[in-house]
């Protein structure tokens, strides 16, 4: 039997014992005394496991390749910096009325271009992720422009401040990932989620049995939109410093490749995604110039050998690709013509 | 009225650019329905190939027609590794996009390894000098790098709408199983494809690298988007819409830049890409395409 | 059940070693380490490695001499990228090793002030060779500019407009950045403060474009005699080359970032005039400045910029002050740098209670294709 194989079922059969192993290994962390460096890398990972798995819903169930998160996260970032500065709104009242804002401009980007399909649908969310960049950057009133945003206090609760120090902040990112994961997961196994899966199966199908995908769809990308906003407004206090150029096209593609890496449709594949792009560059500083390069060859190679993601293995997703798909395309002839 | 005129003018050589880079969108996307995201990365790949030819005392002509060779073999590499795997494969549209999107990353960063990121002189291949016409100065760049996109791109339409290779062409892009049965090679014509992209991409490389005399791996980024911005706006597939659709993003983004701001220059392209895409999908010169079931 | 528990006891062995990793470090021996922390990829990584070369022929010149305290010196190198996030994390890294005593870094000024504060809490002391926004000092006493202060670079360059090239109308283009921003607003409040100047035009451009026909053609219809264009190397070989195609006769000025090479090659004929405020000028008769010019040719293959040589300065007034202060602690060697008379390349530093290097600037201008010393 093949490796993978054996991990899968080493995994499927022990899924209960894996999950409290973890959490407990998660919860404990702080106490093996790790350098705030390590420390860092972990929060970081965490952000990035709720902004792949934002990006899953809309790209690993509903089959819509969104590059423009990047965009929604900076939509979150900024609400929340903002509100906590200007308004002097505390970190949790910011953190739901950064969501709510993030939500609703993806429901405003949903709205019309979500009827458009495919790689049409993919470029105008790129374009969306860049258009907001450029609003951060000359709306100088009210974002401060190039110059970006500074001394973003620190989360506090009951009085005692998130730091590093005493690994609040690593608690508080542990936390609201567990709660997005808790939420995935609900929203998945819901008839939402299975409408969801619908439309990425056969939208002509789907629409047929009465789901209305466009509603759907809109909802995919609200949801998405709220949670990578919820990333976002996390992200802002942990740094403390925010600019316009924290949210290039870089952060948009990072988080697609780190959830192709680990396996669109899975949400296992999403933490994996996450944690492994994030410390392959750091354990491979002495790389330097080549790290882009392979970064890359990563995308095309996972292509070519294994599209279904490293730990995509079981997924009822579209990127295995079963007889009956292909089926599907000889049928249709020269629609989806040769690719 | 001056500047106005002279920004016309800026805006109308750019374009011209936009669009042979927008042609290499279109060439790929009629034939495999595919959004080559790696096009910008090739078109800097096609500036350095002429900036190092230069380099090895090449004449300018010479320079830009090794560059060319190359480039294209590159457009072709491309494919033959990375894509046509995934066509024999029969993997799903996003996974070739995807794919694209890595090679964008792979060219773009050993261009910064062979090269360095800095911007590197590039000569100065067309300045006839500027001359004054009304009492507005012109530089003769802008009219050479017209002159020369506008000839190319009505050369490739002539080669695209005139010559049975052309004939070949367009009967895969409208049923590639069709065409195969008819005894068409769908094969070569994707290399061809290919080729004739990479081809396009390396002149609108060359031209632009002697018009700002500078290039750098990151060049391709900003315009590789506005060009396929200029291929929806045109719609895309279509050759006479990339004309069209590079000459518009040129000219708005210039306009734009004078009573605007420069700042916002770069937004332009992504504003018509999103009303255009709200609008008319098709885009200008596009055809509806209808889904059966 | 077995399988499962032998797994769980191999993940908690490997965070185990790799959490005691961390911590154990203080030998004797240990040479003196000074942490590199620079772009070394993307967009800006020639400058780094040009920084990375100054600094290195710096301490080999220590090192052959003996090293400081009898400890050979090292260092460090990272690669931030020039992005406010990785520079953070960079700099937990550097603060996680204690043998690490200063930092040279980081690139811009925004990715300088996001890891300062955890510099300045850890006590770890960092010059930024080139920082130039105003607050980034104001951090804290651990954190030093050995860069021109860039309101003394524009007053240079203001007094040069009005009194040597006696212009009046100026126009000003300015890099969308966060540094082309504030310092594009210093220039305008100076040239506007001057009554011999009058500001005609403030435009601004993307540093990602290379096109600025928009901005010329609006400076140029506001009838700017001169233009002080604030930006990074890249901007003037492209700028010089349209507006003198519009305006062959106008007068470009820039700013210390100007003083490379690469501008001359860029902009071939069209910067010929062109003015500059340089702290540091490569082709001075000093012995000293000669030696590290060689040097950095032989290694870089191109003449050092002023920054370059602010970099290797910054080193060798950490290893002074380390010298002077006899000792590795880090309250006196931070004494040490703040009350140091450093005789540079870049000419005689001290720095001011914010921890500002003050500099005296020389004029330099373009002509015949290279560089030559203006004198008033």
């Amino acid at each position: 039997m093949d490796i993978t194989g054996r991990l899968e079922r080493f995994f499927s059969q022990r899924r209960i014992f894996f999950f409290a192993v973890v959490i407990a290994l998660l919860a404990a962390l702080p106490a093996f005394g790790f350098s705030r460096y390590i420390m860092r890398i972990c929060i970081v990972i965490s952000i990035y496991s709720m902004l792949t798995l934002a990006l899953n819903l809309v790209a690993g169930y509903t089959g819509q390749l969104s590059m423009g998160n990047g965009g929604f996260y900076a939509i979150g970032a900024y609400t929340a910096t903002l509100l906590m500065i200007n308004a002097g709104l505390s970190f949790w009242s910011s953190l739901v009325v950064a969501a709510a804002f993030a939500g609703i401009s993806g429901f405003l980007l949903g709205l019309p271009t979500l009827r458009l399909k495919g790689s049409y649908l993919t470029i105008v969310t790129l374009g969306f992720g860049e258009i907001v960049r450029m609003i951060l950057m000359n709306w100088d009133t009210v974002t401060n422009g190039t110059l970006g945003v500074r001394n973003i206090p620190l989360p506090s609760l009951f009085g005692v401040s998130l730091s590093f120090t005493n690994h609040g902040l690593y608690y508080l990112a542990l936390v609201l990932t567990a709660l997005v994961s808790v939420f995935c997961a609900l929203v998945i196994n819901s008839k939402v989620g299975r409408a969801f899966i619908a439309i990425r199966e056969d939208e002509i199908a789907a629409q047929m049995m009465g789901i209305k995908t466009v509603r759907y769809k809109v909802l995919a990308f609200v949801l998405s939109a709220t949670i990578s906003g919820i990333a976002g407004a996390f992200y802002a206090p942990m740094v403390g410093y925010i600019d316009p150029n924290s949210f290039t096209f870089d952060i948009s593609s990072q988080i697609i490749s780190m959830a192709i890496l680990g396996g669109l449709g899975t949400m296992r594949g999403m933490y994996f995604g996450a944690a492994a792009l994030i410390v392959f560059p750091e354990v491979s500083r002495f790389l330097m110039d080549y790290r882009f390069v392979i970064y890359g060859l990563i995308l095309v190679l996972m292509m070519r050998f294994r599209p279904q993601g490293l730990l995509g293995w079981r997924t009822r997703l579209p990127y295995r690709f079963g007889k009956v798909l292909e089926r599907q395309l000889a049928a249709e002839g020269s629609l989806p013509p040769l690719l | 009225m001056a500047i106005f005129i002279q920004q016309l003018c800026n805006g109308l050589a750019l374009g011209l650019v936009y669009a042979l880079v927008a042609v290499g969108y279109s060439l790929v996307f009629g034939i495999l329905r595919l959004i080559n995201f790696s096009h910008g990365a090739v078109y800097a790949f096609g500036a350095h190939a002429a900036f190092f030819f230069v380099g090895l005392n090449f004449g300018p002509v010479p320079a830009i027609i090794a560059a060319l060779v190359i480039t294209g073999l590159l457009g072709v590499v491309i494919d033959k590794t990375a894509l046509a795997p995934l066509r024999k494969k029969r993997s799903v549209p996003i996974a070739a996009l995807v794919t694209t999107l890595g090679i964008s990353n792979i060219i773009q960063n050993l261009l910064v390894v062979k090269f360095g990121s800095q911007r590197k002189p590039f000569p100065d291949f067309f300045n006839l000098g500027a001359f004054t016409l009304g009492g507005i100065q012109f530089s003769s760049r802008q009219f050479v790098m017209f002159g020369v996109s506008l000839v190319l791109l009505l050369l490739l339409l002539l080669v695209v709408n005139k010559t049975k290779i052309g004939l070949a062409m367009r009967a895969t892009a409208q049923n590639a199983k069709a065409a195969s049965l008819m005894g068409i090679n769908v094969n070569s014509i994707i290399t061809l494809t290919f080729l004739m992209g990479g081809a396009s991409a390396a002149i609108a490389g060359g031209m632009v690298g002697g018009y700002y005399q500078v290039v750098y791996p990151g060049m391709g980024f900003m315009i590789g988007l506005k060009a396929f911005a200029a291929s929806v706006l045109g719609g895309i597939g279509s050759l006479p819409g990339a004309l069209v659709g590079g000459l518009l993003v040129g000219v708005i983004e210039s306009i734009a830049a004078l009573y605007i701001g420069s700042n916002y220059r770069d937004s332009m392209a992504f504003i018509i890409l999103i009303v255009v895409l709200i609008v008319r999908p098709a885009g200008l010169f596009g055809k509806n395409e209808v889904v059966k079931v | 059940m077995k399988r499962g528990v032998f797994v769980l006891a191999l993940v908690l062995a490997a965070f185990l070693a790799v959490g005691c990793g961390g911590g154990q470090s203080q030998a004797s021996s240990v040479p003196v380490k000074i942490a590199v922390a620079l772009p070394m990829t993307g967009d800006n990584a020639e400058y780094g490695k040009s920084f990375l070369t100054a600094a290195e022929i710096m301490v080999e010149k220590w090192n052959k001499a003996g090293g400081v305290l009898g400890k050979q010196i090292e260092l460090v190198i990272y690669d931030d990228k020039n992005s406010a996030e990785e520079a953070a994390s960079i700099a937990q890294k550097i603060v996680s090793d204690k043998d690490i005593i200063g930092v040279l870094g980081h690139f811009s000024s925004g990715v300088s002030m996001t890891a300062a504060p955890t510099y300045q809490e850890n006590k770890v002391i960092e010059i930024s060779n080139c920082a130039s926004h105003p607050g980034y000092s104001k951090i804290g006493n651990y954190i030093f500019r050995n860069n021109t202060v860039i309101s003394a670079e524009f007053n240079v360059i203001v007094d040069v407009v009005a009194n040597d090239l006696k212009l009046n109308k100026v126009g000003i283009i300015a890099i969308k950045t966060d540094w082309g921003n504030t310092a594009g607003g210093i220039a305008a409040d100076l040239v506007k403060a001057n009554p011999k100047l009058t500001l005609v035009a403030h435009e601004e451009v993307l540093e990602t474009s290379d096109d600025h026909g928009p901005a010329i053609a609006k400076l140029k219809a506001a009838g700017a005699e001169a233009v002080i264009a604030v930006g990074m190397y890249s901007l003037y070989g492209p700028l010089a080359r349209q507006y003198k195609e519009v305006d062959p006769k106008i007068q470009l000025l820039g700013v210390s970032n100007a003083y490379t090479q690469q501008i001359i090659q860029l902009g071939g004929d069209a910067v010929e005039g062109l003015f500059a405020p340089v702290s540091f000028f490569a082709q001075s008769d000093d012995p000293e400045v000669k030696a590290f010019v060689d040097e950095f040719k032989k290694r870089f293959g191109m003449e050092p910029s002023a920054l370059a040589a602010q970099a290797y300065d910054s080193i060798g007034i950490l290893l002074e002050a380390i010298k002077s202060a006899g000792s590795l602690e880090r309250e006196k060697v931070r004494d040490a740098v703040n009350s140091i008379s450093y005789p540079g390349i870049t000419g005689p530093t001290n720095f001011d209670s914010i921890g500002d290097a003050d500099k005296k600037f020389q004029k330099v201008r373009i002509q015949g294709g290279k560089f030559i010393q203006y004198k008033g």
